[in-house]
């Protein structure tokens, strides 16, 4: 069945397919469609799901992480702001280990106040052992938000489905959505195994733990985080068998033979489409790689990709002051291991913060930049700024 | 990847092998958490001590009966008490603090006819014991006396020298605000209880004191205030001129008496306005003439409304100095009053000013006050210009005498008198079988310091459980209203002024049985657990559970770590904290 949807209501059907059985959230903008959406489809009847209705981000990450380990698929959606204020819970989801899965339509930080689109808020959350998977378009949210359940559950960490806001949120495409039938096959209902509070066998989870064990407990969420690279691969290849669409954590556009590479992630990668498409055209050897996972970070992958290219400019819509973008951060720690003779030189490009646009014009002004030097000016350089 | 050679053995999160119950966390407590049953304000207030909250609470689960036979464990005339009670306990009301007071008389009424219309009767031991009681005067003290009385299992010998029950209820209160099928069928659950009427006797002249004190174990004298105060001003002798209680006697007994068109009523007290409103149902222009202004005046401000709404007409600061006429009143000299200084009533003082003016009418009514008639009291008690010497339970100064309603020291309100009635059969009761221990006192049983006694706290049990009773009274803000939304109360509906006006049908109209039971779900039950669940719900430690043996919750104090969250959620303030001593 095709259908119209924004951004927002493409993670709700996502997440009706996918049984959802509990949501808790809070309203911000310009995440609450998405929780509107699926309100109105349990007053309709099209899931059965328990809504809890509370009164802040930390208490809807909070009473997630309690359904969770009572054993059933718990969903929530946020942004900016109210990523922040969930900060805590995300730890403690991870070490839980609870399979929840959030969709974070990505909102600038305030202040000042901004209600439109960067990746601070998501990147803000590297640390808190949370996949992050970020999304081109409207149909890659609507099967990203399917894909996650399957990853979390399947390593049993808590998975972030990351859309930009308003370019994605509130812009409608024609969207494919999957047969339920077809989508319970590929996602069966979720299994706790033995670790779920089970009134039956009273236990108490989370206590704390003295220093002989909290390492093991650390290890084992690297372990498995290092494990879901495979996992999200294997899951991305049985969707693409069963629904015909294909998506990987690193993908090349027109990269093979490029010498300079730019390395987006989000929507600008759908504009680097158009943008490569038009300097390929004029003549220029340039590719794009897009990159959909933040965490687990891709690093062999992405080696692979860029080992033997002359540039790579990465194009950060985020910022860690007094650092550089996170993505060019990325890049670096994982390309300064391969030999130097085939080791790129990173261009770090800052663009977009606040909702700003980028164009295809700024991405052949960067591209043109990239070009131009043999090595960059600085170690990050501000797009389209105006300095004062 | 290899992080290390062998494999961890631990799960994939921290979880314990056995349940947290081997965490004892009650071991970590400074303080902990106590059901505590407070009072509310309301039963505090009543001046019968009827559990206010409890019949509430009742009456909200559709529990009409047992609503009924826990007003009548206090209070004998649930319907008559619905009507004619100015509800002071409404004042009271925490709700009032957060949006309106609810209802209380309403549903009472509603709950009064509901037992009249189906008939309940309340039981009485099968074994009656062998002492008597001689009940004196039969009006709401005696009435209730007598009532309480009963279902202890005394025989009651009631003296009363009117030839029906009911005393002021009976013929000072017109039918507009008690119709008369209402007090005669409150009345006729006492005949059939066994209570002996022996009306038309009045002591002194038909029974002497000296032979109720040999023939019954106990007395109780309630004979109420029939001696009315006079004006002894010029021409007061005229024609036309009726006092207060007279006037209203006629009228409740179906009489016309003969009184003009144009009626003065003197007096600002509940029973001026009750005649200024009977008059007016006689087809009479009439004026309400009070010394001092309309704040100071005793009536209740519902009643002043309401005779307002039906045409009467006020004159404040006016106080009459002479009549005239021949044989019959044709008007009456009025001297403009000033408000002075407070008096002792903690009202100003009317002060004349010497400037007078006439009004002229037909009829007039005097109403400034009613007291006891001294002559009839027994020459053996105490008492200070006809109000009867008593302790708080009515034992008067002399053994095995008590008394209570308009003779001794309380205001002059049927629910006072109910109240009085029922403090006297306790310590009647307790007089004839010798107790006199501190320890269960009554003034234990009473609602909060300042509350009535109540029959069902002194008994341990009742159709409202109650746990752990205190004399703590709570208010609005040891409560966590929080819980409680925001809707106002339903208003009383009044019949049309030319439908009133036209007879003494009853004004205020009855609540349907939904508007009762939505405005019995407003009350907050302040003080009680209505095992709302709130504190088994947020105990981070499992620790409260529901009674096994009874009502409401109890905290295992092996698990309480007392950190009194329970406490804060309790929306009605039935848990308190208490510190430990270590």
């Amino acid at each position: 069945m095709r259908k119209v949807l924004t951004g927002n209501q493409a993670v709700a059907y996502g997440a009706m397919l996918s049984d959802v059985q509990v949501v808790a959230a809070y309203p911000i903008t310009p995440q609450t469609t998405i929780i509107e959406e699926l309100a109105d489809m349990q007053a309709e009847g099209l899931v059965d799901l328990d809504y809890i209705r509370v009164e802040s981000e930390h208490s809807a990450m909070a009473a997630c992480i309690g359904a969770s380990m009572g054993g059933v698929r718990a969903f929530t959606a946020t942004c900016g702001q109210g990523l922040f204020l969930m900060h805590e819970m995300l730890h403690y989801a991870t070490g839980a280990r609870t399979p929840i899965v959030l969709a974070n339509v990505n909102r600038a930080a305030a202040a000042p106040w901004s209600i439109y689109s960067d990746q601070t808020d998501s990147v803000s959350q590297r640390e808190t052992g949370w996949i992050q998977l970020y999304c081109e378009g409207n149909q890659e949210v609507l099967d990203t938000t399917i894909m996650a359940f399957k990853i979390a559950e399947g390593v049993r960490l808590p998975a972030m489905v990351i859309l930009d806001a308003f370019f994605l949120s509130h812009t409608s495409e024609p969207i494919d959505i999957p047969d339920t039938e077809a989508v319970r096959g590929f996602l069966p209902p979720y299994d706790p195994g033995d670790l779920w509070l089970d009134p039956d066998n009273p236990r108490t989870f989370g206590s704390i733990c003295m220093t002989d064990v909290y390492m093991e407990f650390r290890w084992q969420i690297q372990r498995d985080m290092e494990r879901a690279k495979q996992v999200i691969n294997e899951v991305q290849d049985e969707f693409g068998r069963l629904f015909g669409r294909n998506y990987r954590q690193v993908e090349g556009y027109q990269s093979d033979d490029a010498d300079i590479v730019m390395v987006v992630s989000g929507t600008v990668a759908s504009t680097g489409r158009d943008a490569i498409d038009y300097l390929r055209a004029k003549g220029e050897r340039v590719g794009m790689v897009k990159l959909k996972t933040l965490r687990p970070f891709p690093r062999e992958e992405i080696m692979a990709a860029l080992r033997g290219k002359k540039k790579v400019a990465v194009i950060d819509r985020n910022f860690s002051p007094g650092a550089t973008g996170v993505w060019a951060q990325e890049l670096r720690s994982a390309l300064y291991d391969l030999p130097e003779d085939e080791r790129p030189i990173i261009y770090g490009y800052i663009a977009g913060l606040g909702g700003r646009d980028i164009s295809v014009k700024a991405l052949e002004g960067i591209y043109e930049k990239t070009r131009a030097s043999d090595r960059p000016d600085d170690i990050d350089m501000w797009i389209g700024v105006n300095y004062v | 990847m290899k992080y290390t050679e062998k494999e961890v053995h631990v799960p994939l999160c921290a979880v314990s092998t056995t349940s947290s119950l081997v965490n004892k966390t009650g071991t970590w407590k400074f303080a902990q958490p106590l059901f505590v049953d407070r009072v509310s304000p309301c039963n505090q207030q009543c001046p019968a001590g009827e559990d206010i909250t409890g019949f509430m609470y009742l009456a909200s689960q559709g529990s009409y009966e047992d609503a009924w036979r826990l007003i009548m464990e206090e209070n004998p005339f649930p319907a008559i008490m619905g009507r004619l009670c100015f509800h002071t306990c409404e004042e009271q009301c925490n709700r009032g603090e957060h949006d309106d007071p609810v209802s209380i008389h309403m549903v009472e009424r509603f709950i009064g006819d509901y037992g009249l219309a189906n008939g309940l009767k309340v039981e009485i031991p099968d074994q009656d014991r062998k002492e008597r009681v001689a009940i004196m005067g039969a009006g709401p003290g005696g009435l209730t006396t007598a009532y309480h009385l009963r279902r202890m299992g005394y025989g009651v010998s009631l003296f009363e020298s009117k030839e029906k029950p009911g005393g002021m209820m009976r013929y000072g209160i017109p039918a507009y605000r008690l119709p008369k099928d209402i007090l005669d069928g409150e009345m006729s659950r006492l005949y059939e209880m066994g209570v002996e009427f022996k009306m038309g006797t009045a002591v002194g002249k038909d029974i002497t004191w000296q032979s109720l004190d040999n023939q019954f174990q106990a007395v109780f004298i309630a004979l109420g205030a029939w001696e009315e105060a006079g004006l002894m001003i010029e021409g007061i002798t005229k024609k036309g001129i009726f006092h207060a209680l007279e006037f209203l006697a006629e009228i409740n007994l179906g009489k016309e008496p003969e009184i003009g068109k144009r009626i003065i009523v003197i007096g600002g007290g509940n029973s001026a306005v009750d005649c200024a409103r009977a008059s007016r149902r006689l087809g009479a222009e009439v004026t309400i003439v009070y010394r001092r202004g309309e704040a100071e005046m005793p009536a209740h401000t519902e009643e002043i409304e309401m005779a307002r709404e039906e045409g009467i007409q006020f004159l404040f600061l006016a106080s009459p100095t002479a009549v005239y006429g021949e044989e019959i009143v044709t008007g009456v000299k009025l001297e403009k009053m000033a408000l002075g200084e407070m008096d002792a009533s903690g009202r100003r003082r009317p002060v004349p000013t010497g400037e007078t003016s006439d009004i002229d009418c037909d009829g007039m009514i005097i109403a400034i006050g009613e007291a006891t008639r001294v002559g009839d009291l027994p020459p053996f008690i105490s008492h200070r210009g006809g109000v009867v010497d008593t302790d708080r339970m009515g034992q008067t100064t002399h053994a095995g005498f008590f008394a209570g309603g308009d003779i001794i020291d309380i205001p002059h309100t049927v629910t006072h008198a109910i109240g009085s009635g029922k403090r006297a059969a306790v310590a009647i009761d307790r007089f004839v079988k010798g107790i006199k221990g501190e320890e269960d006192s009554p003034d234990l049983s009473r609602w909060g310091d300042s509350g009535n006694v109540s029959l069902a706290r002194l008994k341990g049990s009742s159709l409202f459980a109650r746990r752990n009773p205190s004399l703590e009274v709570i208010d609005y803000g040891d409560m966590n209203a929080f819980y409680f939304d925001y809707r106002p109360g339903i208003k009383t509906k009044k019949i049309p002024v030319d439908e009133r006006l036209n007879g003494f049908q009853e004004v205020t109209e009855a609540f349907s049985e939904e508007e009762a039971i939505s405005e019995a779900r407003r009350c907050f039950n302040c003080g009680s657990c209505t095992e709302c669940g709130n504190c088994y719900i947020f105990c981070p430690e499992n620790s409260i559970k529901r009674d096994p043996d009874g009502y409401g919750y109890v905290a295992d104090m092996e698990y309480c770590k007392g950190c009194g969250i329970c406490v804060n959620e309790c929306p009605r303030g039935a848990m308190k904290m208490t510190f430990l001593e270590y």
